[in-house]
């Protein structure tokens, strides 16, 4: 089926007509699994197809050579051993300059083909992409972060959108330890360091023949019933893609990096451009008020340990704010402002009675400033001693006071 | 000379190397105490052995957790259920326990198995035995680099039994400098393989200095057996990187314990350096592995086939030319942490070292052309290895190819990539060198018609474990990984069930080889036929190699002009008739 269309992109000397019945997309498929996702991933398609047939072609002739020796050559009674030349001058230089020559012919290919793949073109889009033990994040363009997540087993993954048809520079960078963003179906990887950037250019074509397409539920309640998108902590149902077709790509980690390496994956979902920038507009944070960042971060990022209503890992939010609770120490502390900064950025310093630290400290990398003011505004808002913001107009508790301590 | 006279000339001056010199706390205080290569070199082999059995029990571990995908958090289905079923619940125990197997599988086999292997066991017995001499240049040394791989092995045994690592074998920073951070079962394992690199400097400082200065009054340079070109050029690879690594690992202890800023961006160090410098070492290293392995095989196939090996110089000063190259090429191990012109000039000169490895494959197979070829359980191992060399070093060139590299890179078609060099290059040479110096080591034959059987059942096992990962690797399933998604599982159960058909087949060897040591029929002088002068030796050798000092009057590959030494018609596989030019030339 994608015999016809490899009659595209040909160049080089591995496009022989032998091969071209054949076809390197069919046969990739048949053996290599899914459709590339972008033109150059094609590309580096072509070129190792070309090297497989090359190595399939070498390989058999010596096997070929080898087992036709050893047949005929056997040992056998009453056959004397012919004597033979123990070097021939003109062969061993042919068998030491034919191969050269492929060699530089394979080199330069694939030089030339890896020039094409780590350039990005002028008209890229920046976006910053950060790993960490162990997810990653992308900040997008208008400074919104990805949020979305979807579920691998039933592990929770980010999920990031991107438009097709549009080179995607990320610039990278790790919080801690080596890793590495494999984008299997771009053919494309690139270490993630710690202390400098690292650049990786992503180009999605639009749906290629061969790749499943899926379709962004219509509705909440599509969502909701399905796994896939169901609203679980971090998870928002967003209504700017309803029924916007996409295709999905797995990210995995590819530099090993400690205890859930393995479980280090994102799943990239590619929409059609013109969705996107309502997309974007739609996450962003910049013309929400601290309470709606607040009730985003809450979802995102802490609703699968820390329940509105009723305990969970952690404790629970609803009347947290600005009341006294007892902690194992013994100690006691009003949850002000600066206990729940301080909480968040250093869980482990006082823990509540009846629950074990299981809280990651979160940075301002992970969690910037803003976002931790979005947090205590959201939950002033479900607190009874929330001031202004509480929901049952309780006295005004006395924010000087809980200062205070 | 016949082998039953030589038998009894040997018994004459007191026996074989391994008549014991007296009760049995006198010979074991023989055995630790010995300057002699050969026990040196038999010791080397039943401890390399062991940790090959430890490094072997950890891959089954490995691949038996990937029998099942279980990416998920949730009790009952997690990853690791198999290593750690008292934790089911949590997700990072059984991870832990899988990246601790894998790290163990890989230092190993690396720093305890292959690098050491050839030169320290078949190379430490043979090699002054193929020149000649008495013994290495440095006895006393040779004892002592005995010791020093035994307190490094140790050292990673204590790291083991304290809970294991899980840096792997590469020891990445940051990631190995601060994970762990109470313990000290990273710095001893860090400190195992840089003792370990000390006994391989001496092994490597030991041969070449013997190979300079020891060979038979007669024996030039091009005398030589090809498997003593070959440990010599990794003997030189040896001394030359080894304390590379030594000084990294050092600084990567100093970081550790003393927080100096070296690789870890947090103190104000640079993680990629750590890459460049263990690459440094790693990537020779990986020629030190191979080149002794290439040639056991060019001595393998030239006596079973009764053949001079083909183009004997281009093999000769192509394991040299390795040798250098391979100083120049560690660059493609990092094409992803790079810059790219960096990665491009070090894609160029990876295609260089092809160049020589292509040379020897084509020798190999045109020493083939015209021989008499017998399928004996050595020669079947260097076909064995002929077929899965050539598929490890052709899957090279799509990972040195930048472009391809970009996907290939880390994934487990790297895994299959060494693991057809390293375990279908490395550890088929050693079986083949193995069964070829078996009788001459203990004086005994095996039975070749089990042996050939487990050797074939090897085979099997190790392209159903390790040709299904190839195409895991393009389908995109990244090495190092405790659980993934299931569309990967049918292709990981494959080479699982591979993986326990190499443990058939080396069981198998393993029964055969006792079976020998206990039962075996007595081997003649020189059973295959060789012309390298330790089949001039009595099987087993005395314990001064040789009677009188060996002169060297022939090529060690000259079939077509010399009757081999200590040959004896009746157990020797050559039909007589085809001896007659060998005759008819005047010996």
């Amino acid at each position: 089926m994608h015999v016809t269309s490899n009659i595209l992109n040909m160049s080089g000397l591995g496009d022989s007509l032998l091969l071209n019945v054949f076809g390197n997309r069919f046969w990739h498929e048949q053996w290599f699994g899914g459709p590339a996702a972008s033109a150059s991933a094609q590309e580096a398609d072509d070129m190792y197809m070309w090297l497989w047939w090359f190595c399939v072609a070498w390989f058999v002739f010596l096997m070929v050579l080898m087992a036709y020796f050893v047949v005929a050559y056997r040992r056998r009674p009453r056959v004397i051993a012919q004597r033979s030349a123990a070097h021939n001058v003109p062969l061993e230089l042919a068998w030491t300059i034919i191969p050269t020559l492929f060699l530089a012919y394979i080199f330069f290919r694939g030089f030339h083909s890896y020039m094409d793949r780590v350039v990005s073109p002028g008209n890229a889009v920046e976006m910053n992409l950060t790993g960490w033990k162990w997810s990653w994040k992308i900040e997008y363009p208008n400074g919104a972060e990805s949020t979305a997540q979807t579920v691998i087993g039933a592990r929770p993954v980010p999920v990031f959108y991107v438009p097709a048809e549009q080179p995607i520079k990320l610039r990278m960078n790790s919080m801690d330890v080596m890793h590495a963003f494999w984008v299997p179906d771009l053919r494309l990887k690139q270490d993630v360091i710690p202390n400098r950037y690292t650049t990786m250019t992503i180009n999605f074509d639009k749906p290629r023949e061969g790749e499943t397409v899926h379709t962004y539920p219509a509705t909440q309640e599509l969502a909701d019933n399905d796994p896939k998108y169901r609203e679980f902590a971090g998870n928002l149902y967003n209504k700017a893609l309803a029924g916007v077709e996409y295709t999905e790509h797995h990210v995995f980690c590819a530099e090993y990096c400690g205890t859930e390496h393995s479980e280090m994956a994102a799943i990239i979902r590619v929409i059609p451009p013109q969705y996107f920038p309502e997309y974007l507009e739609s996450i962003g944070i910049g013309s929400k008020t601290p309470l709606e960042i607040g009730q985003i971060v809450w979802k995102s990022k802490c609703a699968s340990c820390h329940n509105i209503d009723g305990a969970n890992t952690g404790p629970e939010w609803r009347n947290l704010y600005g009341n006294e609770h007892e902690y194992t120490d013994g100690s006691k502390f009003v949850a002000d402002d600066n206990f729940i900064r301080e909480s968040i950025r250093e869980p482990g310093k006082h823990i509540r009675k009846g629950y074990t630290n299981q809280m990651t400290p979160w940075s301002e990398n992970l969690l910037p400033e803003k976002h931790v003011l979005g947090v205590i505004e959201y939950m002033k808002s479900i607190s009874n001693k929330g001031g202004a913001a509480a929901p049952e107009s309780a006295p005004a508790p006395a924010t000087g006071e809980a200062e205070k301590k | 000379m016949s082998a039953a006279h030589a038998a009894a000339h040997g018994a004459h001056h007191g026996g074989s190397y391994l008549t014991p010199k007296g009760g049995f706390i006198t010979t074991v205080w023989d055995w630790m105490t010995t300057v002699d290569h050969k026990k040196i070199g038999v010791m080397y082999l039943f401890a390399i052995l062991f940790m090959f059995f430890l490094g072997g029990v950890a891959a089954l571990v490995v691949r038996t957790e990937l029998w099942t995908p279980t990416r998920t958090t949730e009790a009952g289905t997690i990853t690791g259920q198999l290593l750690a079923p008292a934790d089911a619940k949590s997700v990072a125990t059984g991870n832990d326990w899988y990246n601790r197997f894998f790290t163990l599988h890989g230092a190993i086999m690396v720093f305890m198995v292959i690098v050491p292997s050839i030169p320290a066991s078949l190379g430490n017995f043979f090699l002054p035995l193929m020149l000649g001499a008495k013994d290495v240049a440095f006895p006393r040394l040779n004892l002592l680099s005995w010791y020093i791989y035994v307190i490094g092995s140790m050292f990673a045994v204590g790291s083991i039994i304290g809970n294991g690592v899980d840096t792997g074998w590469t020891f990445y920073t940051p990631y190995s400098t601060t994970t762990d951070p109470n313990h000290w079962r990273v710095v001893f394992m860090v400190t195992a393989a840089f003792v370990l690199g000390f006994s391989s400097i001496l092994t490597g400082l030991n041969f070449v200095v013997t190979v300079h200065k020891l060979r038979a009054p007669g024996m030039g340079w091009f005398d030589m057996p090809l498997f003593v070109w070959a440990v010599y050029s990794s003997g030189v690879i040896q001394v030359l990187a080894t304390p590379v690594i030594g000084i990294t690992l050092l600084l990567l202890i100093f970081e550790r314990l003393f927080n100096v800023g070296i690789f870890d961006p947090a103190l104000g160090g640079d993680p990629v350096l750590y890459q460049h410098f263990f690459w440094f070492y790693s990537h020779p290293v990986v020629y030190v592995m191979i080149l002794p392995g290439m040639g056991i095989i060019s001595d393998v196939l030239a006596v079973h086939s009764q053949k001079k090996i083909f183009g004997y110089r281009a093999i000769a000063y192509s394991s040299l030319g390795i040798a250098g190259v391979s100083f120049i090429v560690w660059g493609h191990h990092m094409f992803t942490s790079m810059s790219e012109v960096a990665s491009a000039v070090f894609s160029g000169l990876t295609f260089l070292v092809a160049i020589p490895t292509a040379v020897k494959v084509f020798n190999w197979i045109a020493t083939l052309y015209k021989g008499s070829i017998s399928f004996t359980t050595p020669m079947v191992y260097a076909l064995i290895f002929l077929f899965l060399f050539s598929i490890g070093g052709l899957t090279g060139l799509p990972l040195g190819t930048l472009s391809t590299d970009l996907h290939l890179h880390d994934s487990y078609f790297v895994v299959a990539h060494f693991h057809y060099v390293m375990m279908g290059g490395t550890i088929m040479a050693i079986m083949a060198g193995l069964h070829h110096w078996w009788p001459k080591m203990f004086g005994r034959m095996y039975n070749q018609f089990w042996a050939t059987t487990a050797a074939i059942i090897v085979f099997i096992g190790f392209n159903v474990t390790f040709f299904t990962q190839f195409f895991l690797g393009v389908r995109g399933m990244p090495r190092r990984y405790a659980s993934f998604i299931p569309e990967f599982q049918d292709y990981h159960r494959i080479s699982t069930i591979g993986s326990y058909i190499l443990l058939v087949g080396f069981l198998l060897h393993l029964l055969v080889f006792l079976h020998s040591l206990v039962v075996g029929r007595k081997a003649s002088q020189n059973p295959w036929g060789g012309l390298t002068m330790e089949w001039e030796a009595s099987t087993p050798p005395s314990e001064h190699n040789f009677e009188h000092e060996p002169l060297c009057k022939h090529g060690p590959y000259d079939y077509d002009t010399t009757v081999p030494p200590g040959w004896d018609p009746k157990d020797y596989p050559i039909p007589a008739e085809n001896l007659r030019v060998a005759a008819a030339v005047g010996h």
